[in-house]
């Protein structure tokens, strides 16, 4: 099913009402889902990200906008109308029924024409148990359950009436980190075998990048960037997305061009073709650094961190917004603490360069904005 | 689109819909008594026998002040103020007590934590008829032909085991401190319980961590009841002693199990009458005197509650 | 701790000058008391202070107990026995026919079916009230919400006398209808108009209590608004998840306010008094204060304390079973019955 949110906004009224301002969660939100994909809703708390699952689900109402599920307006269709499956970020299991129980829940509230045999419920549970492979702990109460185990039966729960579209708020975010491994490549295998558009919300990039086809970044209600993860993660449309996405994260410099090249404190240390004269900042990739005795770039060594294949050089500069600069280099390179300096070279394609004003991306040379129409 | 505007508006409005069977209910026997008894209040000498007949009542505080000029209301003040400054340090301080010793034991605390709740699921006028018994003295014209035989009660019969003379408690031509003492000594038996398991559930929530810790520095047991116990318990204290004292102002149905509904002895009809005794007693001839008495008692409720609060918040501790 | 002694030992008489001001050292005071004694000596203290501690409990159970004691012993005395110039602590013979005599004399047969018809009645009507209530105030959003609870929860200060003045009115003239009734004669309003001695009067006008929701209501909202969202989407009624979902998760409370609001029904003495007198309506509490246990002009003690007993047995039995419940719902209550 292809989910079309066109112009979505939402506006929360102030919570005193002395100051009367709104608060915009969600601002002109325009996308559509490609049927079957998996897309992840991605940014910092407070961005709107759960507020565009909710509406999505039918739980909250749109300020203005539309949403459709296929050529179906579903903007003002109740939740139970709309044929979705919802798993809660604290799973929201009925703490009173069995894990049977909760999973037929949702069918037991059909009715009419809908409703089903108790037998085929039962089956249909089964089913979606299987699925998630819980159908060994159908007897059991939730509080008997492990986190995973809790997440799978909100999971199956969610699945049973063959939903149209599945949302999950933040499904990793109670696991512990092993679990959260495992169940994510889960989720995906799930998503892969029932074939439903499927949408989540996460505030942790890597989660979103690893397991999504598209993610979308979003901060302070307005949509940054949209994309298949890696050409986010390659060319990132602001200064936000590009702090955002990555681990460790970007290093970011106060720099300026001037006549085509671009200094770092005194030292020029890339030609930037087509950027005309102006104060930047300019954002590197950890892996942008390749270790070079005459190379441009002179950093103050601070710490070396052997990682084994690779090693992270921690390292200060005078240009640099964060306390140190981080790179990730080849262990070959052979740099050790008790060199004092250490000199890059940088890959251009891993430097980006932002407006200081508008912190928007600018293009150098042969970097390109890539289109979503790829997609 | 108009059904869904219906739809809209219906969710705004459903609380009410679920909320109406409660409302309707309190504004018949709440909210229109509030508005109505102010009303008879303030209507100088009103009475609903009149008013059906279509009597007309001045407004003015004639009500309150022939309230406040009877010597009846005044006995029923006094009573009430002498119980409730009596009753309510009194039953704090045992409950205390208690509720400390309690959360000290290990053996057998919950049986005798059960044994002092049993008074709450008491009915409070039959066990009066009881403690009535037990200060009672009984078949004082018992015996063969024209013997007069003076029998005591159970209480009188201790206290002569102790070799002190019996008193005349609660019959005819008792004194009145005896009866005072009577009541308040019931009183603090019904109130017990309900202090004693507030004040053991705040001890018990009590990090235990603070009683280690003196007892590393080596506090005494005194010290760390003043010093550790009393003020982390401040809010329960505040709290059992601010409804003691509402509790207190409403004294009536333990009066009426022990004198019964003359409230006084046999011959002194009133001798122990409350400020409620008082309100009932108005309640089916004089409505006007009857509102005024009763927001007089709410008066002193109010001012007695926040000067509570206003003190308990400046010794509270935390 | 021997070597740390030692130490000390030698290091105060190499300084032998500064002997004196090491004693006051802390060090010093702690290796030098006898630690077997000290901890003996504690154990004493601890020993004493716990037989303190029971003793003290003991006697204040027993006399917390001992009105219970004298109502069940004094119960099955013949009045002979209970007349004696010296009371006896434990009857010399068993005289059960005492509880039917004060069985008979007080009515109680009718009085506890016209009581558990009160309780159970307004009971449940009640409960639905204050669950539909609670639950308004705990789940759905709607105009005037936090208004109206303000309002609700200021009427808790007020003391219940003061409603009772114009209750009485209202319910021996509901509004003026009785008046009516009387003016243009119809037989029909005077008898909706009058409550008096009617199971109604003892019924309705104690259905609400803003205390009850209030505490259901806290009870709700620790149930996490997921799981509401979440029976939403699966399209359940709000009704359906109440029913399934928050009165099975409120349970506890809801049987504390079962148990509290019967418990109220049985001790109600006050407002019955004032409005149900006649044998039909009138409750237990009413019917034993009322009853005439004089027999021979005298009041036979025995017969009116196995009264009293019958009386006190349900309340007993229901905490026996339900202790847990009644304890919780009164730590947050404060309010008999």
């Amino acid at each position: 099913m292809k989910v079309e949110l066109q112009n979505l906004t939402k506006i929360f009224p102030s919570r005193s009402k002395k100051q009367g301002e709104e608060v915009v969660a969600v601002n002109n939100f325009t996308f559509a889902i490609p049927d079957g994909k998996l897309v992840g809703l991605l940014g910092p708390s407070g961005c709107g990200k759960s507020t565009t699952l909710y509406m999505i689900s039918g739980l909250q109402k749109p300020s203005s906008g539309k949403i459709f599920f296929g050529d179906e307006d579903v903007t003002d269709l109740a939740p139970e109308s709309r044929g979705i499956g919802l798993v809660f970020q604290n799973y929201a299991l009925y703490p009173h029924m069995t894990v049977k129980q909760n999973i037929m829940f949702p069918l037991q509230n059909l009715k009419g024409e809908d409703r089903l045999p108790k037998e085929v419920m039962i089956e249909r549970a089964y089913e979606a148990a299987k699925l998630v492979q819980i159908d060994e702990l159908m007897d059991r109460k939730p509080s008997e359950l492990s986190g995973g185990q809790q997440q799978r039966v909100a999971i199956a729960r969610a699945l049973v009436k063959m939903p149209r579209v599945l949302l999950l708020d933040e499904p990793l975010s109670n696991l512990d980190a092993r679990l959260r491994l495992q169940t994510r490549e889960e989720i995906r295998r799930i998503q892969k075998e029932t074939g439903i558009t499927t949408v989540f919300v996460t505030h942790d990039q890597e989660e979103a990048m690893s397991i999504s086809d598209i993610i979308v970044v979003m901060k302070l209600g307005v949509v940054q960037q949209i994309g298949k993860p890696q050409e986010v993660y390659d060319d990132p449309k602001n200064l936000f997305v590009a702090k955002f996405l990555g681990t460790p994260p970007i290093n970011v410099f106060e720099g300026k061009v001037s006549g085509g090249k671009l200094y770092l404190g005194e030292d020029a240390v890339l030609d930037v073709p087509g950027v005309s004269d102006r104060a930047v900042y300019v954002g590197i990739r950890p892996e942008a650094f390749i270790p070079m005795s005459d190379g441009p770039l002179q950093c103050e060594i601070s710490n070396v961190e052997v990682m084994g294949r690779d090693v992270s050089v921690v390292s200060k500069h005078v240009a640099s917004i964060n306390p140190f600069v981080r790179s990730i280099v080849d262990a070959d390179n052979k740099i050790s603490v008790s060199d004092e300096f250490v000199r890059f070279y940088l890959k251009p394609h891993k430097v980006f360069l932002f407006d200081k004003e508008t912190e928007q991306r600018l293009y150098f040379g042969n970097q390109k904005p890539a289109s979503i129409e790829e997609m | 689109m108009a059904e869904v505007l219906k739809k809209i508006k219906f969710e705004k409005w459903k609380g009410w819909l679920y909320l109406s069977p409660a409302i309707i209910l309190l504004l018949i026997f709440t909210v229109w008594p509030i508005f109505n008894t102010i009303r008879m209040a303030f209507l100088e000498d009103f009475n609903t026998l009149q008013a059906s007949r279509g009597a007309v009542f001045e407004i003015g505080f004639k009500n309150f002040e022939k309230v406040i000029g009877y010597k009846d209301f005044l006995t029923c003040l006094g009573n009430t103020m002498i119980l409730c400054v009596l009753t309510v340090p009194l039953s704090t301080i045992l409950a205390l007590v208690i509720a400390v010793c309690l959360n000290s034991i290990k053996f057998l605390s919950r049986f005798i934590q059960t044994i002092f709740f049993l008074p709450y699921v008491t009915n409070s006028i039959a066990i009066g008829m009881v403690f009535a018994a037990m200060f009672n003295i009984v078949g004082s014209f018992l015996g063969t032909d024209n013997q007069i035989v003076q029998t005591w009660g159970i209480v009188n019969e201790v206290l002569r085991a102790f070799g002190m003379e019996p008193i005349n408690w609660i019959n005819s031509g008792s004194d009145y401190w005896a009866n005072i003492w009577v009541m308040v000594i019931y009183i603090v038996w019904n109130a017990l319980p309900f202090k004693i398991l507030i004040l053991l559930g705040g001890l018990q929530s009590v990090n235990k961590q603070y009683y280690e810790a003196a007892k590393i520095d080596g506090t005494s047991r005194i010290r760390t009841f003043t010093r550790i116990t009393v003020p982390l318990l401040s809010p329960m204290i505040a709290y059992v002693v601010i409804t003691g004292f509402i509790g207190g102002f409403k004294e009536y149905s333990s009066i009426v199990g022990i004198f019964g509904d003359g409230m006084g002895p046999a011959g002194e009809k009133g001798k122990l009458n409350t400020m409620v005794g008082y309100i009932y007693d108005s309640l089916s001839l004089h409505q006007g005197r009857a509102s005024a008495a009763a927001l007089i008692l709410f008066g002193i409720i109010f001012i007695v509650t926040m000067i509570n609060l206003y003190v308990s918040k400046k010794k509270t501790h935390y | 701790m021997f070597d740390i002694k030692k130490i000390s030992e030698k290091i105060s008489s190499l300084f032998g000058a500064k002997k004196e001001q090491n004693d006051t050292s802390v060090l010093k005071t702690m290796e030098e008391k006898d630690m077997s004694r000290v901890n003996r000596t504690q154990r004493v203290v601890q020993v004493l202070v716990k037989i303190a501690l029971y003793a003290f409990l003991l006697t204040m159970a027993v006399i917390v107990l001992f009105p219970f004691y004298w109502m069940l012993i004094s119960s099955v005395k013949s009045l002979e026995e209970y007349n004696l110039s010296v009371p006896t602590l434990f009857p010399e013979a068993f005289h059960f026919e005492n509880y039917v005599e004060g069985f008979k004399t007080a009515n109680l047969g009718q009085l506890f079916l016209n009581t558990v018809f009160v309780g159970v009645v307004s009971t449940i009507l009640s409960l639905v009230i204050t669950v539909l209530s609670a639950f308004a105030f705990a789940r759905l959003e709607f105009v005037g919400k936090n208004a109206l609870f303000a309002a609700l929860l200021a009427t808790m200060m007020i003391p219940g006398e003061l409603f009772t003045i114009t209750n009485y009115q209202t319910i021996n003239d509901f509004f003026g209808l009785k008046t009516l009734g009387n003016q243009i004669g119809s037989k029909f309003l005077q008898e909706i108009g009058n409550w008096q001695n009617t199971y109604t009067v003892l019924i309705v006008p104690f259905l609400v209590s803003v205390f009850y929701i209030y505490l259901l209501k806290q009870n709700f909202m620790q149930i996490p608004n997921e799981l509401y969202l979440a029976a939403k989407v699966d399209g359940t009624t709000d009704i359906k998840y109440l029913w399934k979902v928050m009165i099975p998760l409120a349970f506890p409370t809801i049987i504390s306010i079962t148990i509290l609001k019967m418990m109220g029904a049985w001790n109600s003495y006050i407002w019955p008094r004032l409005v149900a007198n006649d044998d039909a309506h009138k409750l237990i509490t009413n019917g034993l204060r009322g009853a005439d246990f004089t027999v021979d002009s005298m009041v036979h003690y025995p017969r009116q304390m196995a009264a009293v007993a019958i009386v006190s047995l349900p309340l007993f039995l229901v905490f026996l079973f339900f202790r847990k419940y009644i304890m919780k719902g009164v730590s947050r209550s404060g309010i008999k019955g």
